[in-house]
């Protein structure tokens, strides 16, 4: 009887219940979540403005334009895919703001300012209490990255005819799946890393914004490679759709070799592309490729080490703010 | 429950790799609860690091400490810590602040004592942090500190913004609120005169060495300070003597009896204090509540179950 009270009480006096330290943190970060509402509900209107509004019109020009044999510049399409280029970009360069937002605020200027001690020195483990400084951005950041993303998707695939970009290019590539998620997850990872280690807002800004930066962009060149191509021959490699991200072109000669030749590629014609096969002396031409099928496992792939990194930077948070302290409990 | 609010045992903190960056080193000592202890020391004495590492918020790089009978993380919610700068959010309010207090400490708040000390102040609680004067967060932050009904409560360098009346009025509530409720209070300080009056225990701290601990009025009974003309003090431990003409004034930890033709006064906590900060090669001593004198830094840190006048009989024939 005794002991089970003794328990119980033990049991309280371990997890005093989260929620004022949830309600702590909205309120010290109110103008950024107030912020972050602001630009997803206006990157949302943007994108339904691109969709409904030129979107509407550069359909409208291509059905003229059809009807003109297709003899027509396209001003209302260009003006469809600025806009669309536009909003690809925000939405998916939104990580750099909250990397920054993260280091410089979210733990960079607690530290700085020694409001984290104030926070340590109530009835809060430091351990506990950057649990909640990452939990309730990160459930923000999911929120409002997956509205971005449904809604990008859903006009990228409802303007198919007029818009020019293909799924491999960098940002709707990025913007059509977690993966954007995941980006935004990782900028709030490496962003209160920087802060801990640190100790200053600005410096951690830097830190975390040319982290992501660099880790976006290098991500953005080598996601191809996250998935093996497919490989095609003869003509089938020579006359790829528009929606193929080409990796490498070219012929293969007699002795099984391959090069960068790409002269029998723009030949229409079966004759043709025999007489020229045969005038270079090539017995085949070869695409290594990534079809248009492949998005979901390259997408899947960059989300994961994208997610794998923001568990590491997360570990090494908790690990620093431990070692600092000395808390165990 | 334990009667030691803070035990230290060869505590060293080193910031960086450097060999020379000891902020704290073999620092042993021990506060028995209940008491209002002084931590004094110049700028750089390993003050604000001593507090730190009992509030649980800086790992010692050698040694331990506990605090209240357990680890500082464990301890956390029986404690209360004001850091030197009185970091508050800046973008809440006064009673938002008050309210964090609450929520944060949610077994322990008081917010009955919370919002008289900011009554006190003539403190409106709508205002935001970013507008009070220094005084003001301090104000503040004590009423945060003392609103979670601590134990022991950390005080680092708690008055240093404050107008004298505030000062003399809030250290009237902190004495007594320690009274009331027996709670532990250590403050730090490089101005002595204020704690004069306000702490029965010192810790004097030196280049990250501890110079002198103890109950107050013990240590001030194990000095003596002595005039007359120049002489060999031995067997006495001179603490810091100055020659003025054939005039010597020396401070002194009496060896037996005190030979006749000097004069002798006891000394006063400032005195105490500058005579060894001026001279950091005297010797450290550590007294218990029993009364034993330790003159190694090694202080006896076992359970003073016989507390008995709080003073000592070492050496005091006068």
């Amino acid at each position: 009887m005794t002991t089970a009270v003794a328990a119980t009480a033990t049991a309280a006096r371990k997890s005093p219940s989260p929620r004022g330290l949830i309600r702590t943190v909205l309120r010290v970060h109110r103008p950024a979540l107030l912020m972050w509402c602001a630009y997803v509900l206006l990157m949302t209107g943007w994108m339904l403005w691109v969709h409904h509004v030129s979107g509407a019109q550069a359909r409208a020009a291509q059905d003229i334009c059809r009807a003109n044999d297709g003899v027509c510049v396209d001003f209302d399409a260009f003006a469809f895919e600025e806009g669309m280029s536009m909003v690809g970009a925000f939405v998916a360069y939104t990580s750099y703001a909250v990397a920054a937002w993260a280091g410089a605020s979210l733990t960079g200027r607690e530290l700085e300012s020694g409001t984290a001690r104030l926070a340590w020195t109530q009835s809060v483990t430091p351990a506990r209490w950057l649990t909640v400084k990452l939990a309730v951005p990160a459930v923000a950041l999911t929120v409002g990255t997956t509205v971005l993303m449904l809604v990008y998707r859903w006009i990228w695939s409802a303007n198919e005819g007029v818009r020019s970009d293909e799924w491999f290019y960098g940002d709707p590539f990025v913007n059509r799946g977690p993966a954007v998620v995941a980006y935004a997850l990782c900028a709030l990872a490496v962003g209160a890393l920087a802060g801990l280690a640190l100790k200053r807002a600005l410096p951690a800004l830097g830190t975390a914004l040319a982290f992501i930066v660099c880790f976006h962009l290098y991500l953005d060149e080598r996601s191809d490679t996250l998935w093996p191509a497919k490989t095609l021959t003869g003509t089938t490699a020579s006359r790829l759709p528009m929606s193929a991200d080409q990796l490498e072109l070219g012929a293969v000669t007699g002795s099984g070799a391959r090069i960068n030749d790409l002269s029998c590629f723009d030949v229409d014609t079966d004759a043709g592309y025999a007489r020229c096969m045969a005038d270079n002396g090539f017995t085949d031409l070869y695409a290594e490729v990534h079809p248009q099928s492949h998005f979901w496992p390259l997408h899947l792939m960059t989300t994961g080490l994208v997610l794998a990194v923001t568990a590491l930077l997360v570990l090494a948070s908790f690990h620093l703010l431990r070692r600092r302290t000395g808390g165990t409990s | 429950m334990t009667d030691t609010a803070i035990e230290a045992a060869a505590l060293g903190k080193r910031f960086g790799w450097r060999q020379k960056g000891w902020a704290l080193r073999d620092c042993t000592l021990r506060l028995p609860v209940g008491r209002v202890c002084a931590v004094v020391g110049p700028n750089g004495a390993g003050k604000s690091t001593l507090l730190a590492h009992a509030a649980g918020l800086l790992a010692p790089t050698e040694g331990g400490i506990s605090v209240l009978g357990t680890t500082p993380s464990a301890a956390r919610e029986r404690m209360a810590y004001v850091a030197q700068d009185k970091p508050l959010y800046p973008q809440l309010t006064v009673a938002e602040t008050l309210r964090m207090g609450a929520e944060l400490n949610p077994r322990r708040w008081d917010a009955a004592v919370a919002e008289r000390i900011v009554e006190e102040g003539g403190l409106d609680f709508g205002s935001k942090i970013r507008s009070l004067s220094g005084g003001q967060r301090t104000r503040v932050a004590l009423a945060l500190a003392l609103g979670k009904r601590p134990e022991l409560l950390l005080l680092d360098e708690p008055m240093a913004d404050l107008d004298p009346l505030a000062r003399h009025q809030l250290m009237g509530t902190l004495l007594a609120d320690s009274a009331e409720h027996g709670t532990t209070v250590v403050m730090s300080s490089h101005v002595v005169a204020e704690l004069e009056g306000s702490c029965d225990h010192l810790f004097l701290l030196g280049g990250g060495r501890v110079r002198l601990a103890g109950p107050l009025d013990a240590l001030i009974a194990a000095h003596t300070l002595v005039t007359g003309p120049t002489g060999d003090l031995a067997p006495h431990t001179v603490v810091e003597s100055r020659t003025t003409g054939r005039q010597i004034t020396a401070l002194i930890r009496p060896e037996g009896r005190i030979a006749a033709g000097w004069q002798t006064a006891e000394p006063s906590l400032e005195e105490l204090v500058l005579a060894h900060l001026r001279a950091p090669g005297a010797p450290a001593l550590t007294l218990t509540d029993e009364g034993d004198a330790d003159n190694s830094r090694g202080g006896n840190g076992g359970d003073d179950d016989g507390e008995t006048n709080g003073t000592r009989t070492h050496g005091a024939s006068v």
